[in-house]
């Protein structure tokens, strides 16, 4: 063995040690064993830079309220996506702020839309009453569909998670978890509306 | 691995001390302490014994329940032994094939054969290259002997159909020219043994790697769907995510499932086993991100491979449709909540929490009996676990659920320390008790409770001493899932045949060598020797001396 080729296998096996021994929030969060029946985010934040988005996302699903929207209804505009449910503690806590968001960019070039995951229409209904929502959501337990067009490069990894989509239907952004403050939010919203 | 203590380089046995001496021990000194502890590290019974303590330490983490595949066992045995679970932990009983004990045992396990490994691979090598022995001057000393005098015919031709002989026999030869005027030709086989040993070793070792190391590389997930939902294959929708060490989520296969129809078959033949389940079929609609299905179907231990992912059912249970309504009758709350089974007649356990629209927060602990029998005491239990005569019966609870400020809590459980108890227990009130399609007003006037009848072919809402409805289907099934990776599986396939196949050429592989020498005697004779010595366990080599002896001479033309 040339003394590169040790070098580099020390650095391998050093390389793994150390991935072995950092904690994996994932994995600790399976072994609390808590039984929330989702995976939660740390709130982390993920930003994706013009040059380096991926594929544009279009999807479309049936409302809470019974009406047909797509994607394609809000083209142009910013797209703020919220994976949430009802019984979800962290979803009931960042309620109000995305609410309050949602109306300040109400006609300045951001939609937000909603996607339960778990629902039926009458329960999303009373949660949007509880906290004043006015955005629709789409209800995706039955077919997956939207969940299933977000698996792209950027997938959504928590309940909930928030995803930002710029004027082209690609993936600026995304939150895991609960959001930690509306100003962050705001920030990528009005960095996505402003590019 | 040590050779013996007599072997014939081993130079002048100590000779005894005089009386009065003592036993004086050389001095190692570091260096040589540290020789001493490799060479009993790497020895064949440190490794055995290794091998033996490995299995004994894995034995605790089947008695205890283990954070890596039962996170919830764990905390129940917290909760169950209080004073015997901390001292459990600080000896890591939870985390048991993580441990440092365990995993001292098995990277010096490791450290051992990899240093027994590679000598005796060395050693090998150089056997394999080397030319058999020169052939010993007294035959007849050796254990397996036998003599046969040829009239006619010289030494040469004897030793040249020998030679011929034992070549096609497999044997390594080599010919020699003794000093008394004989030929001799000198055989050795059985190589084979020594390298099934080597391979046998290696892969063992290799087998070691790959689960130890290997198995980061997967993830194992759950997931509860209720029949006519969809499931998607990505962080967001699992239940539980255990990921191995090196595994990244963002490499998780798109893809939808969708559980079309989950199907039990129950036992009726045979009333000893009356009720129990024969047969699951669960079928699903698989999907793409590109739109297209494929119809499959999941059985119990016949997963579902798709995208590398493979899908294994779980369990499965009934996940009863309720519907709450607001005092003023309009719907608040509606959903197919997965309730756990408790029993084989699937007497199942559920809690429903009622967020939003009501005054106050509604939680419910709820008890599904399939086919609802009442006891003498007056309490029901399921008689068998098909939708006989189901009965849903509900403790209602008001008050905060907990969830609003953002903690997560267990689905499967109803903290009732910030709530009153409206009905049931030692609340004054009967429990809500309702069948398919039947509705009951919530306690205090706070709405409606309706228990759904899912099948689309049910008439109205039953009476409930009626005993001919059919109640097939009233209730949706969900079903449980367990999806994982495991990029190791071929790999310990490879291992565990080379393994195998190692172990079983070491043991029946003979090594052996064998000597034929002829001698020319005086009288126009040829004397021919037959030798053979056995390197291990041979309780054949006798025979397989006189074996040869007899074809050598078939081959010289001897008459008998």
């Amino acid at each position: 063995m040339t003394r590169r080729m040790r070098a580099a296998a020390i650095g391998i096996a050093a390389a793994l040690l150390l991935t072995g021994c950092a904690s994996d929030p994932l994995a600790e969060q399976y072994k609390e064993g808590s039984n929330k029946g989702y995976i939660a985010g740390d709130g982390s934040v993920t930003e994706i830079p013009e040059a380096e988005r991926g594929e544009s996302i279009s999807f479309s699903g049936t409302t809470e309220g019974g009406d047909q929207i797509s994607s394609v209804d809000f083209a142009g505009e910013v797209l703020v996506v919220n994976f949430w449910y009802a019984a979800c503690a962290p979803c009931r806590a960042e309620a109000p702020d995305l609410q309050e968001l949602s109306a300040a960019y109400d006609g300045k070039g951001a939609q937000f839309i909603g996607v339960n995951v778990y629902d039926q229409a009458d329960t999303a209904l009373s949660f949007n009453e509880t906290y004043g929502i006015t955005y629709p959501s789409i209800l995706d337990v039955q077919d997956g569909a939207v969940k299933l067009a977000f698996t792209g490069t950027v997938p959504p990894k928590a309940v909930p998670t928030t995803i930002v989509l710029d004027k082209e239907g690609r993936v600026s952004a995304r939150i895991l978890g609960q959001l930690k403050e509306a100003s962050i939010l705001s920030t990528l919203v009005s960095d996505a509306i402003d590019e | 691995m040590s050779r013996p203590s007599d072997y014939v380089d081993a130079g002048a046995r100590p000779q005894a001390e005089g009386p009065g001496d003592g036993i004086v021990q050389p001095k190692l000194g570091f260096v040589g302490t540290l020789r001493f502890i490799w060479r009993q590290l790497t020895s064949m019974r440190t490794a055995l014994l290794l091998l033996l303590l490995l299995a004994v330490a894995a034995v605790p983490g089947s008695l205890v329940p283990q954070r890596s595949s039962d996170p919830n066992g764990v905390i129940q045995y917290f909760d169950n032994n209080p004073d015997l679970a901390p001292m459990l932990e600080s000896i890591q009983m939870f985390d048991v094939y993580g441990s440092v004990w365990f995993s001292s045992i098995y990277l010096l396990l490791f450290v051992s054969l990899i240093g027994c490994v590679i000598p005796r691979t060395k050693h090998h090598f150089q056997a394999m290259r080397s030319r058999p022995p020169r052939t010993p001057a007294r035959l007849q000393r050796l254990a397996a002997h036998t003599e046969v005098t040829l009239e006619g015919g010289n030494a040469g031709t004897a030793i040249e159909s020998a030679h011929a002989l034992l070549k096609k026999s497999g044997y390594r030869t080599e010919l020699y020219q003794g000093r008394n005027g004989d030929v001799s030709v000198s055989a050795e086989r059985g190589y084979l043994r020594e390298t099934g040993n080597l391979v046998f070793h290696s892969a063992l070792v290799g087998m070691l790697l790959t689960v130890g190391i290997g198995g980061g590389f997967g993830y194992a997930a759950q997931r509860v769907i209720v029949e006519g939902q969809t499931f998607v294959n990505t962080l967001l929708d699992y239940n539980s995510f255990n990921p191995g060490r090196f595994y990244n989520p963002d490499d998780l296969a798109p893809f939808a499932m969708t559980l079309d129809k989950f199907d039990v078959t129950y036992e009726q033949k045979n009333l000893n086993a009356y009720g129990q389940p024969i047969d699951f079929t669960t079928r699903v609609t698989m999907r793409l991100p590109t739109g297209e299905t494929e119809k499959r179907v999941v059985r119990v231990n016949d997963p579902l491979r798709f995208e590398g992912a493979d899908i294994y059912l779980l369990g499965n249970g009934y996940a009863p449709k309720i519907t709450v309504r607001d005092p003023e009758g309009s719907v608040v709350w509606t959903d197919s909540v997965p309730f756990l089974p408790q029993d084989g007649n699937l007497t199942s356990l559920g809690v429903i929490k009622i967020p939003d629209g009501l005054d106050e927060q509604i939680g419910m602990i709820g008890f599904l009996y399939p086919t609802a029998y009442k006891m003498e005491t007056g309490a029901y239990t399921s008689t068998y676990p098909d939708l006989v005569f189901p009965v849903l019966t509900l403790n209602v609870f008001a008050g905060d659920l907990g969830i609003n400020d953002g903690a997560p809590k267990s689905v499967y459980e109803l903290n009732v320390d910030d709530m009153t108890q409206l009905s049931g227990g030692e609340s004054g009130v009967d429990s809500i008790e309702l069948m398919p399609g039947q509705s009951q007003e919530l306690p205090d006037g706070r709405g409606t409770i309706t228990f759904e009848n899912v099948n689309p072919d049910a008439g109205a809402p039953a009476d409930q001493d009626a005993t001919t409805t059919d109640y097939a289907g009233s209730v949706a099934r969900f079903a449980s899932f367990d999806v994982h990776t495991d990029p190791t599986v071929g790999w310990v396939l490879t291992f565990a045949i080379l393994i195998l196949g190692g172990l079983l050429t070491s043991l029946f592989v003979p090594r052996r060598r064998v000597w034929i020498k002829a001698t020319d005697n005086a009288d126009g004779t040829v004397r021919v020797e037959y030798a053979g010595l056995a390197r291990g366990e041979d309780p054949g080599l006798g025979e397989a001396v006189d074996a040869l002896a007899f074809r050598h001479g078939t081959a010289l033309g001897l008459q008998r």
